[in-house]
């Protein structure tokens, strides 16, 4: 069966996007890398942050590999992919390593992973994708900092984060419409000029 | 029919990326700005700083409403202004200490998809040393912050190199249908296109010769 032209956009989203996320993934595990190594004060806590930094280069040489071989992962497991790096990145706020919370300077993880997703998924996928950190970030921030709630320069920092992670993502998601509308009617031609 | 319509250069694109990050960076910046106001000097400074850029980013808005292309000497020009406008205010909130470092993650997203490679690593290349160079002399001594400072620079790295290896990709995927389009209508054999996912990918992409 053929498949229909919006599934074999989606498919091919997947196939040209995904080395975005592969690129941003070998970003984050680097920095998350020199963090295990720099900031863990015990051999439990080291072997610990090792181990999850294995777990996600392992996971980053598969997704790499199968690109590399013509062969990209699909959908749902890039998915998984994205859905682990958000919340390592989240367990790093929540002060897994250092202090968490509006202190913590690990938010920065979140804005090439959000953009990164924004160039493979659909719109509606990544406003979820970017509501869900958006909401996981804000609430770290309100439960650990109970006081920025009411303390004006804390909300100020707060929003102005909020607002450049809502950018990121909305930024990647007009790129890839721009894109998709570009392939499509690239392709559109090409198949006019074959029918002649 | 063939359409003779010609499809907008990638160019046109990049700059319209460039203006609407400019959009969201100056209604960011006044909103944040008026939420905590500083002292009236500051303040007074601040927001005439965000007007020019408003009246700068209209003009450019204005030129690509009515269908004018915009110099790619202006588009630099903007992409420059960018930089310097958001490094004066980490400088002017204490260098590292400043959170306002954030604003060069979207400034960062729109070069990587606006600019060549060059000009994508003058300008984040630039922006990166300028940077780290600022945060450095203000970077209290002792410190442990210098780990944070790294972690920084290497995720406003990530943000261009992600977007440009998607421009990257793209393009090249682009100009390859635009060749066999070209080549066809000049009856010459179809050379192969790059291999393409054969749709839905599940549960892994097979390549498709």
């Amino acid at each position: 069966m053929k498949p229909s032209p919006s599934a074999r956009d989606a498919a091919k989203d997947i196939f040209y996007g995904q080395i975005a996320i592969i690129w941003a993934r070998w970003f984050f595990i680097l920095a998350t890398a020199i963090l295990a190594l720099w900031s863990a004060t015990d051999i439990f806590a080291m072997t610990l942050a090792i181990v999850l930094v294995v777990v996600l280069m392992a996971t980053n040489f598969f997704v790499h590999g199968r690109y590399l071989m013509d062969q990209p992962v699909n959908r749902l497991l890039l998915m998984g992919v994205c859905l682990l790096d958000l919340g390592v990145a989240s367990l790093l706020i929540l002060g897994a390593a250092g202090p968490g919370g509006l202190a913590s300077e690990y938010h920065v993880f979140l804005y090439p992973l959000l953009f990164a997703f924004a160039l493979v998924f659909s719109p509606r996928t990544t406003l979820t994708y970017t509501l869900i950190a958006m909401g996981l970030y804000a609430t770290t921030c309100w439960v650990l900092n109970p006081e920025a709630l009411f303390d004006m320069k804390l909300l100020n920092m707060l929003s102005a984060r909020l607002i450049i992670l809502a950018a990121m993502g909305g930024l990647g998601t007009y790129y890839w419409r721009v894109q998709r509308e570009r392939r499509r009617e690239l392709t559109n031609r090409a198949a006019l000029v074959r029918g002649m | 029919m063939l359409p003779t319509k010609p499809l907008p250069s990638e160019q046109a694109y990049g700059h319209l990326l460039i203006i609407i990050t400019r959009w969201i960076l100056i209604v960011a910046g006044l909103f944040l700005t008026l939420m905590v106001p500083g002292p009236m000097v500051i303040l007074r400074t601040q927001i005439l700083v965000i007007l020019l850029l408003s009246v700068a980013n209209f003009y450019l808005c204005a030129q690509v409403l009515t269908r004018k292309p915009i110099q790619d000497l202006v588009a630099y020009g903007v992409c420059a202004a960018d930089i310097a406008v958001i490094t004066t205010s980490v400088i002017l909130q204490g260098g590292f200490e400043s959170n306002t470092f954030i604003y060069y993650f979207p400034a960062f997203l729109a070069f990587s998809v606006a600019l060549p490679t060059f000009l994508l690593v003058a300008f984040a290349g630039g922006a990166l040393s300028l940077y780290a160079f600022i945060s450095l002399i203000t970077l209290p001594v002792p410190s442990t912050d210098f780990q944070t400072l790294i972690i920084r620079l290497l995720m406003l790295t990530a943000v261009a190199v992600c977007g440009h290896q998607y421009w990257s990709m793209e393009r090249r995927h682009q100009q390859a249908l635009t060749a066999r389009t070209a080549l066809a209508l000049h009856d010459t054999p179809l050379p192969p296109m790059p291999v393409e996912p054969a749709a839905p990918i599940a549960p892994t992409a097979p390549a498709v010769a």
